[in-house]
């Protein structure tokens, strides 16, 4: 076992863990800072796969847009003082981690049976000089869709925050 | 394909990403509450995102368009978490309380 290896196995184990603390953690808090160390494991592997631009974007975007918004929600909407039971009934608890392992066992043996194309064995070197260039060239159309997109969705939040109706 | 590394392998990568599908799918099941369930959701862009790159990594290196699918992916979570978050706190202003269960009636 050699060196990159031991710190691409870490960063898988990161993860995988920040994942499962996500989904069973009795606490929403303790849901996001799950969620919070699977991006940045996710980040390590775009690093080992040759996207640096992507990993830096993952960690801005994701760890510090998306999870403080997230945070932001938790503090408003107040799960913290109401403590809501995630653990209530375990049958159900059973019942989802049957149908998570169904699916993946199902997925698991389509990847050892698909023969993958082989035709891709040159070397990875996409910089972002390239990415920049497939966005503003061939991708025109989906990026400035996706900033439209963007742009209604805060709009759309502002209005749903600032026009609504009190409690009944 | 499979090199000398053990990261130079795709079976790890996609292993990875669907180990976060089925803990997504899981947390969408299994947590009553809707904030979880938007973090479950974020699990599964994550690695929806891990895939396209991975794939483009190992089997098409010759052009972007995984990179920058990931790159359009992140928008899209960003845009459907403000919304989702918009929407969940207007459900506790009027209900006051945000699980998922409960909910039975969108207008008086």
């Amino acid at each position: 076992m050699n060196f990159p290896d031991l710190i691409f196995i870490a960063i898988a184990a990161v993860t995988m863990a920040g994942a499962v603390i996500t989904v069973l953690s009795r606490s929403v808090i303790y849901a996001l800072m799950g969620l919070v160390f699977t991006m940045f494991g996710i980040a390590g592997l775009y690093i080992y796969l040759n996207s640096p631009f992507l990993a830096m974007m993952q960690i801005l975007i994701y760890v510090g847009a998306v999870t403080v918004l997230i945070a932001f929600a938790i503090m408003l909407a107040g799960p913290m003082y109401r403590h809501p039971a995630e653990w209530s009934r375990p049958m159900k608890l059973i019942g989802s981690i049957v149908v998570a392992l169904v699916s993946f066992l199902f997925l698991y043996k389509a990847l050892i049976k698909t023969d993958w194309l082989r035709n891709g064995a040159g070397e990875f070197t996409i910089t972002t000089k390239e990415i920049g260039r497939a966005l503003f060239d061939k991708l025109m159309l989906p990026f400035e869709l996706i900033s439209l997109l963007i742009v209604v969705a805060i709009i759309g939040a502002i209005m749903l925050a600032l026009f609504s109706k009190e409690e009944k | 394909m499979t090199g000398q590394f053990l990261f130079n392998n795709l079976h790890v990568y996609l292993f990875i990403s669907f180990f976060l599908l089925c803990t997504g799918i899981l947390g969408i099941i299994f947590r009553r509450t809707l904030i979880a369930m938007l973090i479950s959701v974020e699990l599964i862009l994550n690695g929806a995102g891990l895939n396209f790159v991975a794939l483009n990594r190992f089997i098409a290196p010759d052009n972007a368009y995984g990179v920058v699918f990931t790159l359009f992916i992140m928008g899209i979570a960003a845009a459907e978490a403000a919304i989702a978050l918009g929407v969940i706190l207007l459900i506790f202003k009027r209900f006051r309380h945000i699980e998922g269960g409960k909910l039975e009636e969108m207008k008086d």
